[in-house]
């Protein structure tokens, strides 16, 4: 059972400073393609790892390359770590250090902005900026997101 | 053969008056105005309802092609 929705609800109720990114921030903007993930630009701090390790630890978190390994971060590895890819058993949670097209998290939050969900704010990547993200990522899912989002931009500038 | 394909196209323009296609073709802006009309909200657990149906059509299936 996938329930992108309820590991939202956890980074935000665990105060992990993130921005939501991705494919899952272009659905947060009205884009209507399904997403299989939950992608995050986090400050990679200790304090907040730490708080992501916790705000998933009775999902069984491990990391998404070696599912042997189970998710315990030590402060040496938190001080080494640009990302974090995660398999939890809500669903896939990608944890980056920075946005291409964007930069690192201080960009991000920038070029963000924020939204009142049923349990707490949160901060998505604005829909420019997703743009950008989306146009240097290229891939052929990220250019049909690309369509959504400006035809979302041109239906917000009707209204 | 024409005509009776424009008499179609009249009947499913009229039985559906709120599709609309993009000028490229690519995005069903009738699909598009009803997600904006939800919350930030209202569309992930769209997104999610849409996944967990999906998995379970898989599965349903999976079920199928093991019976048969």
């Amino acid at each position: 059972m996938q329930n992108l929705s309820e590991l939202m609800h956890r980074l935000i109720s665990s105060q992990v400073e993130f921005v939501l990114v991705g494919g899952f921030a272009a659905v947060a903007h009205g884009v209507t393609q399904v997403t299989l993930d939950v992608d995050i630009c986090c400050r990679f701090s200790e304090a907040n790892l730490m708080r992501i390790q916790k705000a998933f630890a009775d999902l069984h978190p491990v990391h998404r390359s070696r599912p042997d390994l189970p998710l315990e971060l030590t402060p040496e590895q938190c001080a080494s770590l640009k990302n974090l890819h995660l398999k939890t058993d809500l669903g896939i949670v990608d944890c980056l250090g920075e946005v291409l097209g964007v930069g690192n998290f201080e960009a991000v939050l920038k070029h963000s902005v924020e939204v009142e969900l049923p349990y707490g704010k949160c901060r998505i990547l604005d829909i420019d900026a997703l743009i950008r993200a989306k146009e240097a990522m290229n891939r052929d899912h990220d250019k049909i997101t690309v369509k959504y989002l400006k035809a979302i931009k041109k239906q917000q500038g009707q209204n | 053969m024409s005509e009776k394909r424009n008499k179609t196209e009249m009947v499913l323009k009229e039985a559906s008056p709120a599709y609309c296609v993009s000028a490229d073709g690519d995005i069903d802006l009738s699909l598009l105005r009803d997600s904006l009309a939800k919350t930030p909200w209202e569309r992930m657990q769209a997104n999610d309802d849409a996944l967990n149906f999906a998995e379970s059509l898989r599965t349903a299936m999976e079920k199928r092609h093991a019976k048969s």
